[in-house]
């Protein structure tokens, strides 16, 4: 435990303190989803019995909801799961408020270094769908200069110790399959967030030319400041997912990493169909999102709905009902896709679709 | 501390958000009672972690035995300090009392 960031990019804390208050946040975000208070296979295990007693599976989510808030144990793990995120958001918001002039001055100072460029649009209006404390993060994404790097840290916390280098978007942009041709010129990463698998996608395809979109300026500048703090020539812009302002087939690649279960149902249709236009015929479309509602567990089904309301999650349920696998195929693409495994084996909460465009 | 004011939350469709202070446990009582309980243990660990390390660094360095921090005269700057440290571990810890609605409780 030390208060030096686990990466360079990750600004450090303004105390040690708030390192380890944060540092107790993760091993207490990893007891209580793990198997240290084991809520999520004994409420499953107990879901699942009921409904063989009944004969019926938990098609109807209201009944298993009401069947599952009848344990103390539910609304125990529905308090905790919480807390957690609230005390992380506290502390963070708090801790890099701290540090707010000195954060802002570094990421004015990186604004115009190469190599790379941040492209934003003063004019640029952030859809309304968008103003949303998505997990909860004061100021959602966008509206606190410092949106990015509470982000990043953030989801830090969230991965539990498993992303502190972007192992987890290094190892995903590893598994993209290249197109039949082998030829990979250009690169999209919709929704890049902080650049994390842009500057993945950099390392991979080095004569590639990278570029990330996203609507957020703090996000975006934090992601050029990765990048450029790497010697890695990525364009970031400022531009929507479902209207990117590309020229037809020019992507080689397009990819989407937890991006889909945060739009609205009538943004996800555009966002494909916009995919489907600048993605070239033979070219890949890569989505890493929820799992369909149709093959998750009980206890999964109930936490999606359980995410979708207390953590800032309005849209997932949506995404999870909305068959994302006959709207690629409406929309001209071929997708294998695999289910992720979670830690403690079995089908996990994230799906892996590579797609082809034909 | 934010450079920003909240703004409404304005999500189109899907699932309804809940409000800020979510009841899991059917007594907010309850609900304030097990927050404190999390975030004491968080700040237990917090100094915990920071008494660690400092016995370490300074046993490492040689230049404290542990003796002489029971025989240790504070400052004044020192103390005062302290005091604006308590004061925050207090708020942190103690918060959640102002998160308990001022309204009667249901079987009243």
């Amino acid at each position: 435990m030390t208060n030096l960031a686990t990466s360079a990019v990750l600004p450090v804390l303004a105390m040690r303190d708030d390192a380890a208050y944060l540092d107790f946040v993760e091993g207490f975000r990893e007891y209580i989803l793990g198997k240290g208070a084991d809520f999520e296979d004994r409420l499953d295990a107990e879901a699942r019995a009921e409904a063989q007693r009944r004969g019926k599976d938990w098609s109807d989510l209201e009944d298993l909801r009401t069947f599952l808030a009848r344990y103390p144990l539910t609304r125990m793990r529905d308090r905790l799961v919480r807390t957690q995120q609230e005390m992380k958001w506290h502390r963070l918001a708090r801790s890099y408020g701290d540090r707010r002039a000195e954060l802002a001055a570094e990421l004015a100072r990186w604004d115009q270094k190469g190599p790379g460029r941040l492209e934003l649009d003063p004019q640029f209006k952030v859809p309304a769908y968008a103003n949303v404390e998505f997990h909860l993060q004061p100021g959602s994404y966008y509206h606190d200069e410092l949106s990015g790097f509470l982000y990043h840290y953030g989801t830090k916390v969230f991965f539990r110790g498993g992303n502190d280098q972007d192992e987890l978007h290094g190892a995903l942009v590893a598994r993209v399959p290249l197109p039949a041709d082998g030829k990979v010129s250009r690169v999209l990463d919709m929704a890049c967030s902080v650049g994390q698998s842009s500057t993945a996608f950099k390392r991979r395809f080095p004569a590639a030319q990278v570029t990330g979109i996203d609507y957020s300026t703090p996000m975006l500048r934090v992601a050029h400041r990765r990048a450029a703090m790497a010697g890695l020539d990525v364009t970031f812009t400022q531009r929507l997912v479902e209207r990117t302002g590309f020229p037809d087939a020019h992507f080689d690649i397009t990819f989407a990493f937890i991006v889909f279960h945060e739009l609205p149902i009538r943004i996800i249709r555009e966002t494909v169909r916009e995919a489907a236009r600048i993605t070239r015929p033979g070219g890949r479309f890569i989505v890493l999102d929820f799992t369909e509602t149709a093959i998750k567990s009980p206890y999964q089904l109930y936490h999606r709905w359980f995410d979708a309301r207390y953590n800032g999650e309005p849209y997932s349920q949506d995404f999870c009902d909305c068959n994302f696998d006959a709207l690629l195929a409406e929309n001209g693409f071929v997708a294998d896709a695999d289910v992720m495994s979670q830690r403690s084996g079995g089908a996990g909460y994230v799906k892996n679709w590579l797609a082809t465009r034909v | 501390m934010s450079s920003f004011a909240p703004v409404p939350q304005t999500p189109e469709g899907g699932t309804p958000l809940a409000g800020p202070d979510p009841v899991y446990l059917r007594d907010p009582l309850l609900d304030a009672t097990v927050r404190m309980v999390v975030e004491l243990t968080a700040q237990l660990w917090v100094e915990r972690e920071h008494r660690l390390a400092l016995e370490g660094r300074l046993a490492e360095s040689g230049v404290l035995p542990a003796a002489a921090l029971e025989n240790w005269q504070p400052t004044a700057e020192h103390l005062a300090r302290v005091k604006r440290e308590r004061d925050r571990l207090v708020d942190d810890v103690f918060k959640e009392l102002r998160r308990i609605p001022a309204t009667p409780h249901s079987q009243d």
